[in-house]
């Protein structure tokens, strides 16, 4: 009684509808439900799984494409390990080179100074023998013309004729 | 030229035989030799071209005039005038080696400070014939030069006693 006092009271208000535009408005809602039910909820549906699938679709792709990322990413990462391998590798050779060449440059460095040395002390030890030699050689000369001088000085006629009697002996002694 | 000096030599040997002073110009040649070789002066003044050869003959004459057989002193001034001084003292050793051959005899030269009298020569010679093995004609030349002693060359051999061969022996030595 209180619910329809206050539905008449509301129908008497000029802003809410007449109880008849309120079961029309209610039908036509229906009709339009069930027509929509129908004919636009099985397209909108079969958009919204073609939607799903091509986003299905998209993720895998996706998917495949960030799994052939990383598989390349894989391959640059040990290409790249391969690389500072290899330039490693290259490094160590070069060092290795390096000290060789610097052990040979330091051994022929040394061999030539051995060597250097050892001419030095056997131009040295010539140099002395030339000189020694030649002290000798002139002591000697000046020792023979002193000789020649007191030869020539001492040979007289009888000392010339001894030597030669001498001479003509060990001669005559031949056979 | 071997030949020549050969024939050269044949003919003086041939002159000094037919003259029969063969011993006397073969000494007197022989000592001309000597003096030539040890005479640079006298050498190139008797090899020199641009001297006229009757200068170069009158030298000749000058040194030997009355002092050589005057065989001796025509052969050299014909050896002079042939243009043949240069080959003088090897013509006068052939002409000394030929003259030994004839004797049967080998030419020493012998070389001393001071000149040898006969009986030294003589015994020299017997001395080197004992030695060599073959007959001795001693050929001597005084050469202060051996100082003391005598060297003596037999053909291609050679007796060294001089005391300049002692003292080059030193001082090889030293």
């Amino acid at each position: 009684m209180t619910g329809a006092g206050t539905l008449l009271a509301v129908a008497k208000n000029p802003i809410l509808p007449e109880m008849k535009e309120v079961l029309w408005f209610l039908l036509a809602f229906f009709i339009l439900l069930v027509v929509m039910w129908k004919k636009a909820v099985p397209g909108v549906r079969k958009a919204m799984n073609e939607r799903a699938e091509k986003i299905r679709d998209n993720l895998e792709e996706a998917e495949q494409v960030r799994n052939e990322a990383q598989e390349v990413l894989k391959q640059y990462k040990r290409q790249l390990a391969d690389a500072r391998d290899e330039s490693n590798r290259i490094i160590e050779e070069a060092r290795e080179t390096a000290e060789n060449l610097r052990r040979d440059m330091l051994q022929r460095a040394e061999t030539q100074v051995a060597e250097l040395r050892e001419r030095s002390r056997e131009e040295i030890k010539a140099a002395q023998e030339r000189a020694t030699s030649e002290l000798q050689s002139r002591v000697g000369t000046m020792a023979i013309e002193l000789a020649e001088k007191v030869v020539e000085q001492s040979l007289n006629r009888d000392a010339n004729l001894r030597l030669i009697e001498r001479y003509i002996e060990q001669v005559g002694s031949r056979s | 030229m071997a030949d020549r000096t050969d024939a050269y030599a044949a003919a003086l040997f041939a002159v000094a035989v037919a003259e029969d002073a063969l011993d006397r110009v073969e000494e007197e040649l022989f000592r001309v030799a000597r003096t030539i070789e040890g005479n640079d002066e006298l050498r190139s003044t008797l090899t020199d071209e641009v001297v006229p050869v009757d200068r170069r003959q009158g030298i000749v004459e000058d040194l030997l005039g009355d002092r050589a057989h005057h065989v001796t002193t025509a052969l050299v001034s014909f050896i002079v005038g042939v243009g043949r001084s240069r080959q003088l003292p090897a013509i006068i050793d052939k002409l000394v080696e030929r003259a030994a051959e004839e004797r049967s005899e080998v030419v020493a030269e012998v070389r001393t400070a001071i000149p040898l009298d006969n009986d030294l020569r003589e015994r020299l010679g017997q001395a080197l014939s004992t030695a060599t093995g073959k007959q001795v004609s001693v050929k001597a030349v005084v050469d202060e030069s051996v100082l003391g002693g005598v060297v003596a060359q037999v053909g291609d051999t050679i007796i060294d006693g001089t005391v300049r061969h002692r003292l080059n022996q030193l001082r090889a030595a030293l």
